[in-house]
This record gives C-alpha cells, structure tokens and sequence, in this order.
C-alpha cells in the first residue's frame, strides 16, 4: 500500500471549492429548498447534507435546523440543471425537496 | 433488536426473528407498490426497454399519496414543469428505489430469519438509510403524519386503535435508522 504524493499547491494557493448556500445567492439562478417534515430524523438530514453536498458537520447541521426551525432552507444554488439534479437525489433520500428561480 | 456493532467494512445488527419477518414483509409491499407492469412483448435491446418505458406516462398511480410523497413535484408552483421533471427522471428513480429494497431484502435473506446478524456493508449504507426511511415515508402517509403534533398523538393512542401497531413499527424503523447512523 501506499499513500499519495503531496499535491503541488496551485499558483497563487490553494483553493478549497465548497459550494456556498444561501449567502451568495444571485439573482436570476436557481435554488433547491429542503422543506421541513416531521418524519425524517434531524441526524438522518444532517448526514444527507454531509454526504450528498459534502457540506461540513457544521454546516450541515446549522441547514438542518434551519429547515427544522423556519420550515425551509435553501441548501444549494445553481443552474436549473444542477437543481434539478440535486432536487432529484433530496428525493431519492425521502427529503421534501422543490427547485425555484431566484428573483 | 438487541445490539448493533461495527467491524471494519461492515455493521452487524441483530434482529429478532420477529424484526426480520416484518422488515422483510415491508419491503414485499414497498415493492409492489412500486411494481409497473412490463410491456408485453419483451424486448433483447436495453435502448428498446428504455424506450417502452419512457414512453409509459406515469406509470405510478400519483393519486396514492404515498407515490406522491416519495416522488414528490419539484416545482411547487408550476405543475407543467413538474410533470416534465417526473417524465425524464421517474423512471430511474423507481428503478433505484426497487433494486436498493432487493438489496436490503437479500441482505435479510442471508440472515436466515434473523438467525445470524444482519450484514450491512458500511458502502452500502445510504440505499439502506433510503429504503429505512421511504418506508417511515410510507406508514407516515397512512398513519395520517402530517405535522410533529399528528406523531405525537399517535403515541398516545389506546393500544386496541389498529393505528397503535403501525405507529410502533413506524417508532422501530426510526430507532433501526438512528442505530445504523450512528454506527457509520
């Protein structure tokens, strides 16, 4: 076995690529809304959130309750393509899940 | 169930033979709910297939709320566009929500019952949390569970309401999803 060899940093550092929530939301894109139900288990949607969007346990954790608390959040943004692709795993996974255009 | 453990690539659960029975009967009729009927003549070439059934408009019967809850609309306010999401991805999600159920149920199978643990293989673990959590989805629908109150009505009820059983097999899975994520 063995372990890979230490990546060369990018010119200019290294860029860590995280797909942001709601904060950076711009106008006319598209958005997926995780709705709030009261079956799914707050541990299972927060492993969602950690699995599916590689969201850290924080951050996955702050989305769920905020889901939980307000009835919604909005848990990815995009082109309508990549919402539709994002709504449709929420749903494999059982979560209430609706894309919108954002105005 | 009496214990659950993790060794490597594997989580182990015990169930009773009691658990396994029911688990796999669930799973029989989670199936059929998702069963549509194959066309007639069967076709060698895949793209064929694909096509049949692609072309079978809603093959699901959207009026069972529970067909509805597990492929639910993705556009809230546009029912056209809705049916257009449904129309290119249905067919592979009731295709993967099918096979991740045979998984679990051979899964069950090689239990021999419940006499031997449950193996399930921590990769496969998210189709098991899905199948788990479609079927809350599906006793939740007809136990009437719409908002945290309707739960918390159910726990209460009297032991005679045919409801009670449902409810608590409903609870079972839930502490079932519960031990498994805690052991991933």
């Amino acid at each position: 076995m063995t372990t890979p060899a230490a990546p060369e940093p990018p010119i200019g550092g290294v860029a860590v690529s995280e797909r942001p929530a709601e904060s950076q939301v711009l106008p006319g894109g598209w958005v997926t809304i995780v709705w709030d139900d009261p079956v799914n288990l707050m541990s299972y949607v927060t492993h969602v959130f950690v699995t599916y969007f590689g969201y850290s346990e924080t951050k996955a954790g702050k989305l769920m309750l905020k889901v939980h608390n307000e009835g919604k959040a909005v848990v990815s943004h995009g082109s309508r393509e990549q919402m539709e692709s994002d709504v449709e795993a929420m749903h494999a996974y059982g979560l209430w899940a609706s894309l919108e255009k954002t105005t | 169930m009496s214990d659950i453990v993790r060794k490597g690539p594997m989580i182990k659960v015990r169930l009773t033979e009691y658990e396994a029975t029911l688990l796999e009967s669930l799973l029989d009729q989670f199936s059929e709910l998702l069963a549509v009927e194959e066309p007639a003549s069967v076709d060698d070439d895949p793209f064929v297939r694909w096509q049949a059934e692609f072309s079978a408009a809603e093959p699901l019967d959207h009026d069972d709320p529970v067909i509805e809850r597990l492929f639910p609309q993705a556009y809230r306010d546009d029912p056209a566009a809705s049916a257009e999401f449904r129309r290119f991805t249905q067919a592979r999600q009731r295709q993967e929500r099918v096979g991740q159920a045979e998984l679990v149920m051979d899964a069950l199978r090689a239990s021999d019952g419940g006499r031997r643990s449950v193996q399930v293989r921590v990769v496969e673990l998210d189709q098991w949390l899905k199948v788990l959590t479609a079927l809350r989805l599906s006793l939740a629908v007809r136990l009437g569970i719409e908002r945290a109150e309707d739960a918390e009505a159910l726990d209460s009820v009297d032991e005679d309401d045919p409801r009670s059983y449902a409810y608590r097999v409903y609870e079972w899975l839930g502490y079932l999803t519960e031990a498994l994520l805690t052991h991933a």
